[in-house]
């Protein structure tokens, strides 16, 4: 690794990447691209590992994937200077592709006649056809709902145009119109990738580039490697909890983390069947980001001069068995696949807090609800299909911050829409878009708040779709004596006789005149609360987001007549109190926990694994209720007992 | 009438000085002065001293000085500004704090959005409520607003922001609002966010109107005291401030509306390029001013300065129109420093204190400047800022760690940092330039500012640009450009889900013209207005517009078909691809107004076939050392020439022309490098 050059290379490869993925970003049509930067545009070598790859906008999380399965399906050796790949497939192409929404696109870089590159871009469609516009419902149970599916296939070969193709994918959308502008976005941006690097091939030289790419590459393994070495040696686990939709159930994610030396990895065995919810994605056969985003983003935090590239994953390893929400198999739903992804990363962070001395973070809302709302339009007479607003929680609090207020950490990359552009766009009134007062949860350092928002619809009955909710039971916990986040709630018409507790919303139609306010969970807070600044506690009670009686009660911080009273404080917080248990989990998972122990679950999982795929979601049902009728904690060996009795 | 151009740094104060009766560019004088931080009236008034003491002005000359200045700026980013309220709509009184949501690095487990201007209990929930086509939703609570903006007051406010939703489209509420306030309480600094900048967007625009109140008082107390000064000393003199646009503005304006004058300080620098660009016949141009700790840079496409309409000024947002700069952790105080087994540059920096390892001032670590030493860039005899001797032995020291880590001589390991300094600024440079949808090969490179022209043709070099300018008055460019700045007044009209008619268009923009000439009587009485058309426009469901500038013709007519035209040509220039026919939507419309002030004027210079006095020394290009011909820049006449490898020595800069350039003194006086066949 020469130590001029790899810089000076890993500064032009981002240059490159920067530029292909702003053409993108600026000319897409998806509704969300804006808001969501679902999208990304790169550069990957021959081997498909990303060596150039933005930093400043889109997906952050796929540097870690591996683009090659998808050009094997095709077979390389096949390929030929202006060929495109698209897919949309999610069960094949070794999982690069994690649900039918998103459209990627494959674009083989010759040089000398053969490749030594690969251009890759995708993006979230906005629609693909299935059960609803937008080809995504939190219900959805199988692939078959969520628009139609294309397996590797060239669009184009040598630069012309598979129309045949093109047609099929166009009449199987509500927006033709939109996708193929998406298209013509995301290729683009792939020109540029070709025609950026074939200019660095003629001033440095192939052979430069190609050692380069590696180099880089070694590099980015080489500084994990040495932020995972700081990571304490031993086994971590921790689980957690998604919520089911239109019932009281839940599905368990264990996660399991081994440190040793400067390895590190993750094990989901013991985490539940896929659902027959949109809840499920494919991981393949790699170590996959989404089995493993906050050690990357740890990394990230902890070495900022990590080249951002696909070496960072060769440091770490993911296992999921096949079958598992995380590694499902044909014909999972996938489209509300994100807040699974949110879930494992909580699940995840629990196991990190124990790795990294002193913890990093609690448990943040755990989910990202983006609204969108289907109306006609009065002007044109057609549906128009807009995105609302983002809708997420507070982070958790963390080791040397607050919570992040209104967004969770995997989510922060989400930008809020103007009020006055919704107002524009839609029917909708926004009454409210604020923080929930009160509902930090304490700690030294305090969870972020949960956001509240409150819509009116004014127009024609508009239909309100909400994807990406969770945490209307199970709260974020809470860590090293920091209590948990507040639980999401929904409630149309609030404040009226017609007022009505929704909980998890799919589909929504709304009235005109109909009110739909929605508060999400707050972030975990971090630490013992009797530790936080008492100035900040005083602060908070001055800008009106958290009451004097319990900045008392749950920091211990006495406010006067004149603000904090720091003598009666100190005398207050002098008490000695019990010791917190190392997480807070709250009292739902708690009382779970009392009856379904977490080996239970464990085994419970591992045992519904063991039968043939069609039959899981059956036996996992029969399986619970055959069981919640035993007393007390149930144990692994009646699970057994009962399966031998199914 | 004496034309003066002042611009503030932190460690000079610049003058340019045009006797506008005389020749044109080529006689502006150029003239710096040591800055004054905190008090920089001290610094202006002692170089307009020694401007009469070198009888260049007189006490009744007519002058018109035109002045950058960052005192606004600073305010800003050091949040030095008076205490404020902001009353809002009902319901969103986190509207500072959630911003946009997105926090400033998603991936870092410790980022967090910065915090608000003015703590939440000074944030006023308002009775109120408009719809998005301005029909009131709910009647102002007038009680409301007097009971807040009395609790504002007496929480110490020093002024009260208005910033109600669907302001932009009907602003009735915050004028009622306004003339509630001042009537119960009589004289309030009030101001409404439909004043500032009536454009769409709620947070960007209490922004804009916190901002506006908060610059204000820094804004005022300085140029009181620069205009009573001014009006004692030269009861003559008219003061002009520059704008973030990269215009200029009444004195009184700049007091008024400080928000404008946020960005200004590179603008002017970027206007100088364009103006002196045109003279040159250079139509696209990248300026580059690079500083001990950052390099900024900026775009010119046929004549006209890069607008971005997503500025930044400290923590928040500027959503009008701003000149485009773009900001690089890269300049000549980087510290160069071995992360594991590769070498890095930045981005932290020397900065002026303790400086590089070869200001002798205290610095070890090595840095880009001290690399430039070893080199042979810089000279071990210069002289710079006046007094300070550079010193070769301790740039040798302190390189000598990188040199020994990558096993190099330390000149070989200082050009190896100055290769990654390069390479970094190369990773900003070229997305940039791509977003105004130019090859680099389409570009001059204009470069003004301390270390720029050392390492502004290396960077020219290695992105592929084949010719540079550093012009003549290159050290104090900026106070140039106050010189050849025109009034500039933008104007917007957000018409996003309007129904569009050709004559409603037009009406729109004679609507804005009105405003626009309003503007120009109340800051120069005389002048003709000259309008620029803009529009915002997108393929119907994109999520960005684009701006695409209009002809008159179009605009006035309010030709549809004219603006989707050259609305796919703009988008095809600058994405490499376009839908014609495929449905456009018209977002905003824009004007520019422009009121055009008198500047100094092309006239060559007489060619003289003079040879100038030449030395020689080693410098270090591509891995080896070149003797390389050594002029000072005063005493080479017009029309000369001498191919690369070549460095320029001036009292303030020092031009590397390297060898594959050739340099030569162009018409007017100005050094040009030239990428030779």
């Amino acid at each position: 690794m020469d130590p001029v050059r790899t810089e000076v290379m890993r500064n032009r490869f981002a240059a490159i990447a920067e530029e292909a993925s702003n053409v993108a970003y600026r000319t897409a049509y998806t509704t969300f691209v804006k808001q969501t930067q679902d999208y990304q545009v790169a550069l990957a070598s021959a081997d498909g590992e990303f060596f150039a790859y933005p930093m400043t906008a889109g997906v952050a999380s796929s540097v870690c994937q591996n683009v090659r399965g998808l050009a094997d399906e095709i077979g390389v050796e096949t390929l030929r200077p202006g060929d495109i790949i698209i897919t949309n497939d999610p069960f094949s192409g070794d999982a690069l592709c994690t649900h039918t929404m998103d459209i990627h696109l494959l674009r083989p870089v010759f040089r000398d006649g053969r490749v030594i590159a690969f251009g890759w871009a995708f993006i979230h469609a906005s629609d693909i056809g299935g059960s609803v516009p937008g080809s995504i419902s939190p219900t959805n149970y199988e692939v078959f709902q969520e628009g139609v599916r294309i397996r590797p296939a060239l669009l184009y070969r040598q630069g012309v145009l598979n129309e045949q193709l093109w047609h099929f994918f166009a009449d199987n959308s509500r927006i033709p119109d939109l996708i193929w502008g998406d298209l013509c976005a995301m290729m683009a941006g792939l020109a540029l990738l070709d025609t950026r690097t074939q200019e660095l091939c003629d001033r440095a030289g192939t052979a430069v580039l190609l050692d380069s790419i590696e180099d880089v590459l070694a590099l980015g393994e080489l500084k994990t490697r040495e932020a995972i070495a700081q990571l304490t040696d031993g086994v971590y686990e921790f689980s957690d909890y998604l919520e089911s939709h239109g019932d009281d159930g839940h599905i368990f994610i264990h996660a399991r983390m081994t440190v040793a030396g400067d390895t590190i990895s993750m094990d989901f065995t013991g985490s539940d069947p896929q659902m027959r919810l949109a809840l499920n994605f494919t991981t393949g056969k790699r170590p996959h980001p989404f089995m493993c985003l906050p050690i990357v983003y740890w990394i990230l935090t902890t070495v900022p001069t990590v080249p951002f590239n696909g070496g960072i994953i060769r440091a770490i390893r993911t296992y999921a068995p096949v079958g598992t929400l995380m590694n499902a198999e044909f014909p999972a739903a996938m489209g509300n696949r994100w807040v699974a992804v949110m879930r494992l990363y909580d699940a995840i962070m629990g196991c990190l807090n124990q790795a990294v001395p002193g913890g990093v973070a609690a448990a943040g809302a755990g989910q990202a609800g983006i609204i969108s709302v289907s109306a006609i339009d009065r002007r044109s007479g057609r549906r128009h299909v807009s995105v609302v607003e983002p809708f997420g929680g507070g982070s958790g609090g963390r080791v040397q911050a607050d919570g992040i207020d209104g967004i969770d950490q995997p989510t922060s990359f989400l930008r809020s829409a103007p009020i006055e552009v919704v107002e524009v766009e839609t029917d909708l009134v926004i009454r409210a878009f604020r923080y929930e007062s009160g509902s930090a949860a304490p700690g030294r350092h305090r969870g972020g708040f949960g956001m509240h928002i409150a819509l009116e619809n004014i127009g024609l009955p508009a239909v309100v779709t909400v994807r990406g909710l969770d945490r209307f039971r199970f709260q974020p916990w809470g860590f090293a004596g920091g209590a948990c986040g507040r639980p999401a709630e929904v409630v149309l018409n609030p404040g009226t006789e017609a007022a009505r507790d929704l909980g998890k919303i799919d589909v929504l139609e709304l009235r005109q005149g109909d009110v739909l306010r929605m508060i999400t969970p707050s972030g975990g807070g971090f630490g013992d609360p009797f530790l936080r600044d008492a100035a900040l506690v005083a602060e908070e009670v001055r800008e009106g987001l958290l009451t004097a009686a319990r900045a008392r009660a749950e920091y211990g911080v006495v406010i006067g007549a004149d603000g904090l009273d720091r003598a009666a404080t100190e005398a207050v917080r002098a008490v000695a109190r019990p010791s917190p248990p190392l997480f807070s989990l709250g009292p739902v998972r708690l009382a779970l926990e009392a009856r379904w122990p977490e080996a239970t679950s464990f085994a419970l999982a591992c045992a519904v694994l063991t039968r043939p795929p069609s039959l899981r979601s059956h036996v996992m049902e029969r399986l619970k209720s055959d069981l919640a009728g035993l007393p007390g904690p149930i144990g692994a060996a009646a699970i057994h007992t009962a399966l031998a009795a199914l | 009438m004496i034309r003066i151009g002042i611009d503030i740094g932190g460690t000079f104060t610049d003058f340019a000085i045009w006797d506008g009766d005389a020749a044109g560019y080529t006689s502006v004088a150029a003239m710096k002065v040591p800055s004054t931080p905190p008090h920089f009236a001290d610094g202006v008034k002692a170089g307009l001293q020694r401007l009469v003491d070198q009888r260049r002005i007189g006490r009744d000359d007519e002058l018109l000085i035109v002045h950058g200045t960052t005192v606004s700026t600073n305010a800003v980013i050091e949040r030095s500004g008076p205490p404020l309220a902001l009353l809002v709509t009902s319901g969103f009184p986190d509207l500072l704090s959630v911003g946009r949501l997105r926090v400033p690095k998603p991936m870092n487990l410790f980022s967090r959005r910065a915090p608000p201007l003015i703590p939440r209990h000074r944030v006023f929930e308002i009775d109120e409520r408009l719809l998005a086509d301005g029909r009131v939703d709910r009647p102002l609570g007038m009680a409301c607003v007097v009971r807040s903006a009395r609790q504002a007051l007496a929480d110490g406010a020093a002024a009260i922001a208005v910033c109600f939703l669907h302001a932009w489209r009907n602003p009735a509420h915050e004028l009622a609002a306004g003339e509630a306030i001042r009537s119960a309480l009589g004289d309030v600094d009030v101001v409404l966010s439909h004043a500032v900048w009536p454009q769409q967007s709620e947070y960007e625009r209490a922004s804009a109107t916190l901002l506006n109140a908060y610059a204000r008082r820094a804004m005022a107390g300085y140029l009181t005291e620069i205009d009573t000064y001014l009006a004692t000393h030269f009861p003559r003199a008219r003061l002009l401030v520059t704008k973030s646009n990269g215009g200029v503005m009444a004195g009184h304006e700049a007091t008024r509306m400080p928000i404008h004058t946020l960005l200004s300080g590179p603008a002017a620098g970027v206007t100088a390029s364009a103006v002196l660009g045109a003279m040159l016949g250079e139509r696209h141009l990248l300026t580059m001013d690079m500083g001990g700790t950052s390099t900024d840079i900026s775009m010119i496409r046929d004549g006209a300065a890069m607008v971005s309409h997503d500025g930044r000024v400290g923590d928040f947002p500027i959503m009008m129109p701003v000149t485009a700069i773009e900001a690089i952790g890269a300049g000549g105080g980087s510290i160069a420093w071995l992360d594991g087994r590769v070498l890095k540059v930045g981005p932290r920096s020397a900065g002026a204190r303790p400086g590089p390892a070869c200001y002798g001032r205290g610095g070890t670590q090595p840095t880009v400047s001290d690399a430039y030493l070893l080199c042979g860039f810089l000279s071990a005899d210069a002289v710079l800022a006046g007094d300070l001797h550079l010193r070769p032995d301790l740039a040798l020291a302190a390189m000598q760690p990188i040199a020994d880590a990558l096993e190099r001589d330390p000149v070989a390991a200082a050009e190896a940092v100055v290769s990654v300094a390069t390479a970094n600024m190369l990773a900003n440079a070229l997305p940039f330039i791509a977003r105004i949808g130019l090859a680099p090969a389409e570009l001059t490179l204009m470069i003004f500012g301390g270390a720029g022209a050392i390492h502004g043709p290396l960077l020219a070099d290695e992105i592929g640009i084949g010719r540079v300018i550093v012009p003549r008055v290159s050290s104090v460019f900026c106070a140039f450009g106050c010189l050849v700045s025109d009034l500039l007044y933008d104007l917007v009209r957000t018409v996003h889900g309007d129904a569009l008619t050709p004559s409603g268009i037009a009406a729109t923009y004679a609507d804005l013209r009105g405003q626009g000439a309003a503007w120009l009587e109340t800051q120069a009485a005389s002048l003709a207005p000259v309008f620029e058309y803009a529009v915002d426009m997108r393929y119907a469901g994109q999520s960005f517009d684009i701006t695409v500038r209009l002809d008159a013709a179009a605009a006035e007519t309010g030709d549809a078909a004219a603006f989707a035209t050259a609305f796919h040509a703009e988008h095809a220039q600058l994405y490499g691809h376009s839908r014609p026919g495929a449905e456009v939507e018209i977002m905003s419309l824009r004007l520019r107004v422009r009121g055009v002030l008198p500047r100094p004027g092309a006239e060559p210079a007489a060619i003289s076939a003079a040879t100038p006095p030449q030395r020689s020394r080693p410098a270090r290009f591509g891995g080896a050392w070149h003797d390389t011909a050594l002029f000072a820049w005063d005493d080479l006449p017009v029309g000369w020439s001498a191919p690369g490898p070549v460095i320029v020595e001036q009292e303030t800069a020092t031009v590397v022309v390297p060898p594959g350039f050739s340099a030569a003194i162009g018409r007017f006086g100005d050094l040009i490098l030239q990428r030779r066949q």
